[in-house]
């Protein structure tokens, strides 16, 4: 998603070596997606259509 | 430091990118101190590259490099950007990695850079339409565990 807009970030983050960050975004089973530093979270692998209906939902 | 990457590894990475097509610069951030993974992440970037002479790599140090850093939005370290290349122009089409990317992580670094390479998201028409109606900036942040 990142690739086809120049307004969307994608950032792969290894949970144990962000601690504060992973619990701050109550991380717990991965993969969890976090949308808009907490807006919006999705937990376990996320089909493309689903996220796309979670992005239209939050913005 | 000893290799992070076997000849068996090596070997399966050059059979994987024998198919990229288009260039491919990852931007390696890093921190002097306080950075259990830097180093590694450093190494392991610059071995994965070294297998593919359509892959290159650049290093910089946040503190060093501040404006640097800033530009591309890195504010953990060990940091990566996984960027296109054209010429001389390095382009960024948004993707990160933070922490050292091994075990599951490493398969994603591989798919991002065949996914940079080959300049196509391969996502549905449905949702390329959708990603040109957003004007605001999205951060999706996906956390996950080497293991």
């Amino acid at each position: 998603m990142a690739m086809e807009s120049p307004f969307v970030q994608a950032e792969m983050i290894e949970a144990t070596e962000f601690p504060d960050l992973a619990n701050r975004h109550k991380v717990s089973g991965v993969p969890q997606t976090t949308i808009n530093d907490g807006k919006g979270h999705i937990v376990g692998a996320v089909p493309e259509a689903n996220l796309v209906a979670e992005l239209q939902r939050l913005l | 430091m000893p290799e992070l990457l076997n000849d068996q590894i090596k070997a399966q990475l050059g059979e994987a990118f024998a198919q990229l097509t288009q260039p491919v610069h990852i931007l390696f951030f890093g921190t002097k101190e306080q950075c259990e993974y830097c180093d590694d992440t450093r190494q392991l970037v610059e071995e994965v590259a070294a297998t593919s002479e359509k892959i290159s790599v650049s290093a910089y140090s946040v503190q060093d490099h501040a404006e640097i850093a800033t530009q591309y939005n890195i504010d953990k370290t060990p940091g990566l950007v996984i960027a296109a290349q054209d010429g001389d122009a390095i382009i960024d089409y948004g993707i990160r990695h933070a922490g050292i990317p091994s075990g599951h992580e490493f398969s994603t670094l591989i798919q991002d850079i065949l996914l940079v390479s080959s300049r196509d998201s391969g996502l549905a028409e449905a949702t390329r339409e959708f990603l040109k109606t957003v004007k605001e900036p999205v951060l999706l942040q996906v956390f996950a565990t080497p293991t």
